[in-house]
């Protein structure tokens, strides 16, 4: 921990920065998914020096919150934010390469920042209510200027939403970290077991969203490609990914048939 | 007497297409992507009526109540440049309607192919990749998914144009519910490599002998089952992660790991 000195703020300012344009794609410009937490996490920590920080955040809290879905006024948890500041949290917070345990931590402070993220999503989209009756000119009409210029400007009040709460939560999250680090060594133990086992509840939110029961056939037969030929027989990750997807694809077609 | 047709040129229709990638900038609680929706037509609506009173009027049109899932609103969009376009021309067309009938049941379709299943699929591939320590699979997420999105988005502009809005020529041409079936299926198969997978999880991790392995991924299984149990009877990620925590705090202080 190196204390908030200038360099510490600039690079919290860059992180805002960076969390408010992710944010952008999440709802309100292209949703190519740069939100997704398996992309805003590694390129925050890209940005900020750690990269593989943020694979580890992004990869977990895209697990968990992946079918959390936007369904007509629905506003899930917003977990853009929560990667953002979380990876920028560990990295700054470390001061270098992150330690397992700091990463297990600062998945750990996402509890209270998706929470709190969904919230002001909600009274954003309350307050952008105003925009549509702005772009009305005196006599009560659209014009394509008033039209262009306000519905362009809700991407501001989209970017602000995202940069404000990073800001806010980043600096609060690397004190946490600062305390985190002169904390008991059992509790740096838990968290190194933390960020190893957390993915597990990803595969359980997920699962649990798609499989019909608990041994779905689906899952198992993705289980054994994982644990028999990637795992026990060293196959490539990918090949096994690709396996699974294909056998999946021919047992839904011959079920169907 | 007929009027003068205009018709909508392709130099309008990727100028909607363009703006169809702001369709949410100013989304609110109210009206959704009205605003958004009658800013990505105003290319057709610029051709069609010049920028006078009638373009004025056509646009408080589009500024109506408008929510759709926001690629497939390329359809609906594409679909009103054409019944404008046969509105300017004299017709009988009635673009305000056909938004109406087509949003709910749009949304519908594409939350549960894009949010539901395409975006999972991609997602859970490019984590079971990560979860090795491959830096690539963002890139891999993004590729993915984007090349159904931008390259979907443009066909449903068009379909939507030439169709006038015919959503069961499309439903017929695309198969997207059994495209998301499918997907889903997949998706589920694909979780299932990542829980057979656990015991190689990380950049931390180092190899681990074959029988071990196993024996570790089907622990990992029972505990991610373990965990879709508590989802199942009322528990939520955010507890569950709290929870977790806890647990692992325990399993240390008293000594299991």
């Amino acid at each position: 921990m190196h204390g908030f000195d200038g360099h510490m703020l600039l690079s919290i300012m860059l992180a805002a920065v960076v969390g408010g344009l992710i944010g952008l794609d999440r709802t309100a410009l292209g949703q190519f998914m740069v939100s997704q937490p398996i992309v805003a996490g590694p390129l925050t920590g890209w940005v900020l020096g750690d990269p593989v920080a943020g694979l580890i955040i992004g990869g977990t809290l895209e697990l968990i919150w992946v079918l959390d879905m936007p369904v007509g006024t629905f506003v899930p948890a917003d977990s853009t934010v929560a990667t953002v500041a979380a990876t920028a949290i560990v990295v700054l917070g470390s001061g270098g390469a992150a330690d397992p345990s700091v990463v297990g931590f600062g998945l750990l402070l996402t509890v209270l920042m998706a929470p709190a993220s969904r919230l002001a999503d909600q009274l954003m989209r309350q307050r952008n209510a105003q925009i549509p009756e702005l772009a009305l000119s005196p006599a009560g009409l659209p014009t394509e200027g008033r039209v262009a210029f306000w519905h362009i400007a809700g991407l501001l009040v989209f970017f602000l939403k995202s940069f404000i709460q990073c800001l806010v939560m980043i600096p609060a999250g690397i004190a946490a970290v600062s305390l985190f680090l002169r904390a008991p060594e059992a509790l740096h133990r838990a968290m190194n077991l933390y960020v190893h086992v957390l993915p597990l509840l990803g595969i359980a939110s997920a699962a649990g969203k798609l499989a019909t029961s608990a041994l779905d056939r689906r899952l198992v037969i993705g289980f054994l490609i994982g644990a028999v030929l990637v795992t026990a027989l060293r196959l490539p990750v990918g090949i096994g990914v690709a396996l699974a997807a294909v056998a999946a694809w021919f047992e839904g077609r011959s079920h169907a048939a | 007497m007929p009027r003068e047709a205009k018709a909508v040129r392709t130099v309008d229709l990727l100028g909607v297409f363009w703006r169809s990638f702001f369709l949410q900038a100013s989304w609110s609680y109210d009206r959704m992507q009205s605003l958004g929706f009658s800013f990505a037509l105003i290319p057709v609506l610029r051709r069609l009526y010049g920028s006078g009173e009638e373009f004025s009027k056509r646009l408080a049109v589009h500024m109506e109540y408008f929510n759709t899932q926001p690629y497939f609103a390329s359809f609906i969009l594409g679909a009103a440049a054409r019944l404008e376009e046969d509105r300017a021309a004299g017709a009988a067309a009635d673009p305000a309607e056909m938004k109406k009938s087509l949003m709910a049941p749009l949304g519908a379709v594409g939350d549960s192919f894009f949010w539901g299943s395409l975006k999972p699929l991609a997602a859970t591939a490019a984590v079971a990749v990560i979860l090795s320590g491959a830096w690539w699979a963002p890139l891999l997420f993004l590729g993915l998914y984007n090349a159904f999105h931008v390259g979907l988005r443009w066909s449903l502009l068009l379909e939507g144009y030439r169709s006038r809005g015919d959503v069961v020529a499309l439903m017929a041409r695309y198969s997207f519910t059994r495209l998301a079936r499918h997907f889903k299926m997949m998706t589920l198969s694909i979780i299932g490599v990542v829980a057979g997978t656990f015991p190689k999880w990380g950049p931390w991790q180092t190899d681990v002998p074959a029988l071990s392995g196993l024996m570790v991924a089907v622990l990992g299984l029972a505990s991610a089952t373990a965990l879709l149990a508590l989802l199942r009877i009322g528990g939520t990620p955010v507890r569950l992660m709290i929870a977790l925590a806890a647990l692992c705090l325990g399993l240390e202080l008293g000594g299991i790991f």
